[in-house]
Parts: structure tokens; sequence; C-alpha cells
């Protein structure tokens, strides 16, 4: 009994310290003035209404978004098919997928934009600049989480009976994926979708050096104004948190 | 001619020959089991005959209409798999009308005839159950069900019990059978179980590497096997060679003897008959399994358990009468 409480308050105790930063920047987003005192100035929401009232954090916000769901929804019409027809019909292309898959972890982002920003600033396809090469690039970081997610719930799930027995009662191999399949993938798929999500809008690194201004994502936007106010950049820190644990929640919910 | 004619069917994996030139018919309503160790190519053959794996060459006919290449969609063929392969998104009606849902029925009819055939398997109070909320047994009735509601020509089991307890094992046996009957069904049934297939079949097909080495009735097969991998595979046979035969009995044969353990009497020591001495037991329930050494010549003998006081020890010097027309030679 005794060892369980010990172990109880070690958790907590983590947890707590986990909790230290998120708490600290909520406190310091909500605070009117925090410098030479140990307890903020008197608290407010100003911060946050001004964020709400910001027209460059609301366009970049809604970059982000645009980038992130347009690469999630291209990287499902493209990865959906493609894992089942790897598992259905070539099982043995398998191990080459995942060499593919990883390659991406190989290179770091910077070496890799190096790369991209010598490919595509101009030639036949100038994208540089362009949200267009954020969609290339981010679906490269999205293959992973699905195609492994997709490949292991297509083994998991028992594919090659389950299509036999939809053949065998009449179903075309479309209608089969469509009926039989798709529905019993679309846990792993949302799971991997939601991470695939929050990686993608917190990315920085190819946003940055691949589009930067001309197309400002919110972690550009909040890496351009460092400099400014500190309570004010934690509001936006803040609403970036509870947006991706909104997020988090949902995929919760959508997977069950 | 038969209802199916499987004619010169032959397959390989590369090099390896799964099965070669099997040759087989069957009448409409006629349950026939293909029975055989692992890897004997069974399972494929069934799989050939659903469409569900290419052969080589050959021919499948079913009411006189080549089938061999068709899809498995127009072949008009049911399936019970091993793995059951319930549609986990589904409940059990929706798996039950997923066949006739994919052929264009309407929906009412669809109501009626999946209604009508989970009364048939006694599942009409689960209808709106969850895959992973039934039982095993309840699984494998759900895939019957949803193989025969589309009316198939022909039903094909795969291993269908194998993963099911004794009990309800037993149990689907016996309703499998009785549907079966009901509705006239040609049936395939697949398994490595010589009990199952001889309570089940109308004719059992022996199969050992590729090949259908026997067939008959249960009864044909068991008692007259025409070959040591029949005889090994359908009972416990004692096989003895030239010189054991010729040892024991004073028999001149070319071939092997074949005697079913169940075929030879024990008797008091003393008593007419061969001297022989008990090396060990085993109790199979109502059975008593001995093995008994005689003349140098080891053998199983299988006694019915009548009464604790009948079961002889280990060591016990006891007289084997043997029955001359229940010997088989085999090849």
């Amino acid at each position: 009994m005794h060892a369980k409480r010990y172990h109880q308050w070690v958790v907590y105790g983590f947890i707590a310290l986990l909790a230290v930063p998120a708490l600290a920047t909520l406190l310091y987003s909500l605070s009117r003035q925090w410098g030479a005192t140990i307890l903020p100035e008197g608290l407010t929401l100003d911060w946050y209404i001004k964020l709400l009232h910001d027209t460059r954090f609301l366009v970049a916000f809604g970059h982000s978004l645009l980038i992130a769901v347009g690469t999630l929804l291209l990287a499902t019409v493209v990865m959906v098919p493609t894992t089942f027809v790897v598992a259905y019909y070539f099982p043995t292309l398998d191990r080459w997928m995942n060499i593919v898959i990883l390659m991406q972890f190989a290179v770091p982002p910077v070496v890799s934009s190096v790369g991209l920003l010598q490919l595509y600033a101009d030639g036949p396809l100038p994208m540089v600049g362009t949200p267009w090469v954020l969609l290339g690039c981010y679906f490269t970081i999205a293959l992973p989480f699905l195609y492994r997610a997709l490949a292991t719930a297509l083994q998991g799930i028992g594919m090659n009976d389950l299509m036999d027995a939809a053949h065998l009662l009449g179903a075309s191999t479309f209608r089969a994926f469509m009926y039989v399949i798709l529905p019993n993938i679309r846990k792993a798929l949302m799971a991997a979708l939601f991470l695939s999500f929050s990686l993608l809008l917190g990315e920085f690194v190819f946003a940055n050096m691949l589009v930067g201004g001309r197309y400002e994502t919110l972690n550009v936007f909040l890496y351009s104004i460092r400099a400014t106010s500190g309570h004010y950049t934690s509001a936006i820190v803040m609403g970036y948190f509870i947006f991706t644990l909104c997020v988090t929640w949902v995929a919760t919910r959508l997977s069950r | 001619m038969g209802y199916l004619e499987v004619s010169s069917l032959s397959k390989n994996y590369g090099p390896t020959p799964v099965f070669r030139d099997i040759n087989f018919q069957m009448q409409q309503g006629e349950f026939i089991t293909l029975l055989g160790p692992s890897g004997c190519g069974k399972s494929t053959l069934l799989r050939c005959i659903a469409g569900l794996t290419p052969f080589d060459s050959g021919r499948i006919a079913v009411g006189g209409e080549d089938i061999g290449h068709a899809p498995p969609q127009q072949r008009g063929i049911g399936m019970v798999f091993q793995s059951y392969a319930l549609f986990p998104n589904m409940t059990v009606f929706e798996n039950t009308a997923f066949g006739l849902k994919m052929q264009g029925v309407s929906a009412s009819e669809r109501s009626t005839r999946v209604s009508d055939i989970l009364k048939l398997v006694e599942l009409q109070a689960h209808t709106d159950k969850y895959v992973h909320q039934l039982s095993g047994g309840q699984r494998q009735r759900v895939a019957l069900a949803r193989a025969l509601v589309v009316r198939p020509r022909i039903l094909l089991l795969d291993e269908p019990f194998s993963a099911l307890d004794a009990r309800i094992r037993k149990s689907l046996q016996e309703e499998v059978r009785r549907i079966q009957l009901q509705l006239n069904l040609t049936t395939i049934f697949v398994t490595h179980d010589q009990e199952e297939a001889m309570i089940l079949s109308d004719r059992i097909f022996l199969m050992d590497g590729g090949k259908i080495v026997q067939d008959g009735s249960a009864e044909a097969v068991y008692t007259r096997p025409n070959s040591c991998v029949a005889a090994r595979f359908m009972g416990n046979y004692n096989l003895l060679d030239a010189a054991q035969a010729k040892t024991l009995f004073g028999m001149d044969i070319r071939r092997q003897l074949a005697i079913r353990p169940e075929s030879i009497d024990v008797r008091a020591a003393g008593s007419e008959g061969s001297p022989a001495r008990i090396v060990r037991h085993q109790l199979l329930g109502n059975v008593i399994r001995y093995q008994v050494e005689a003349a140098g010549v080891t053998l199983l003998v299988d006694v019915l358990n009548r009464s604790a006081a009948s079961l002889l020890p280990d060591g016990a010097s006891i007289a084997l009468q043997f029955s001359p027309e229940e010997f088989q030679e085999v090849a």
C-alpha cells in the first residue's frame, strides 16, 4: 500500500513537472504584465482578443490549415489505394515501400529543403514560394505514418480472407474494397491522419525555407513576431496548443 | 455425368507441384470430404474450385458448364472459411445480406431471405449483433448463413470447425449435415480430421502428396484401405511387413499387411491364440488402447472399455486372436 502511494506520487510529480511549461505559458498569456514580480500583475484576456482580431495571424493560421488538410487529402487519395494495391496484389513490394517511406528520415529537413530550393526555384516547375511545394514536401512527411498504419491495419483485419469472401458473395474488387476493407481500416486511417495533421501544423523548417513570408504559415508568423510581446506569442502558442488538443480529442472520438 | 466434374486438374507453385491430375465427379446433393494431412493440397484444390486460386491445367464444370476460368463472383459457389472471414464492420444481418445486396436483390426480399436463413441456423435472436459480440460457434453459423443465403450451386467448407472446442464442433457438425440434407446442397468439405470426415460425408476423397489416393464411402475407405498412406491416415492400422506377417501368421505376402486395432481380440493368457505381452496402455475414454508384443512384433490393440475391472496392467501376459478376414494387403 505504502509502495503504491509512493509510485502514485512519483507519477503525479512527473505530470506536474511536464505541465509546468504549459501552465507557465498559459499564465503568461493571461497576465497583463509579468516582470520583476513572482506572480503576474493582473490577469487579462486582451492578448487573446488581440489575436482574434489580428488578420495576419488568422491568414497564417488559415494557410497552415489549408496546407495540412490539402496534404492529407492528397495523401489519403494516393496512399489508401496504393497501400491496398501493394498489400493485395504485390505483397512482396512491402519491403521496398518500407525503404521508400523511411528515406525522408535519412536526410535532415534543412538539407532536403536546400535540394528542393535548387530543384524548384526555376526550371519547368518553379514552385518555390508557393504552397504547392509545401504540399508535395508535406506529403512525404505524412507518407510513413499513413503507409505503416494502413499496411498494419490491412494485415490485422485479414484482408485476403475478407476479399475472398466478398468476391464469392458477388462483389467486384472495387465494391469489396469500398464496402468491406475501407470501413475496417477507417480507425487506423483516422489515427494516422490526425497524427500527421498535428505534425504538419507544427512544421517550421520547410515552411520557412521554401515559402517563407510569401505564403506565411502559423509557425513562420510566430517566428517573425518573436521579438514583439511575449504575452502575445504565448497566447498564440496556447491557442495552437488548445487547437491541437481539440483535434486529438476529435481523433480519439472518431477512432472508437 | 456428375453435377460437379473436376478433370485432370493440376496446380504448381513455381516448380513445386501442389496437386497433380485430380479427377473426380460428384452428384447433386452429395456431401464429399477432401481428407488429408496438412500440405496435401486439399485447401488449394478447394480454392481452385471456388476460383480464388488459378490452376495450371484441367477443367472444372458444374452442371456441364465449364466454370474453370470464370471469376469467383460468377461461379455460384458459396464458401465457409476456416477464419470465418466475417465482415467486422457489419452486424449479423448485414453480413448475411451482403451477398444479396451485391446481387442487386431488393431490400424487402433481402430481409425475408436473411430472416429465413438466420432462423435455419438458429441465429434469429442475434441479428443486430456485431461479429465481436458473438461466440466462435455463432460466428461459424453466421458464416454458414452468409454462404447459404445466396443459394449457391455448390457449398465449400474449408476446415470450418478447426477453431472450435469439441462440444460445439460436434453440435455444428450435426447442424451442417442437417441443413445440407434439408437444402439438398452439393457440398465439399475439407478437413484433416478423419472422424469428422466419416461422420459427415457420403464419400471421402483421401489426399496425400497432391493426389487422391483413395475414394469411397466412409466405411469402404476405413475398412478397406488400398495403401499404407490410407491405412495410416484413416485409423491406427497395424502395418506388418512381409517378414513380420510370416513370423506372426505364417503368411507369405508381397506387400504390407494392414490390421485394424479393434479387429484383434484380447483373451486371457493360455487361451487359444498367439501369446503376447502388454507393453503399455492408454485410456482413450470408451476405448483402451494396448501396445502389445507378440513374437517380437509390436501391435496396437483397441478394446472397448466395458468396466474398470477389464483394464489389464502393463506387463500382463495375454493371448491375441486375429480375424484373417479383416486383414488387408496394402501397397
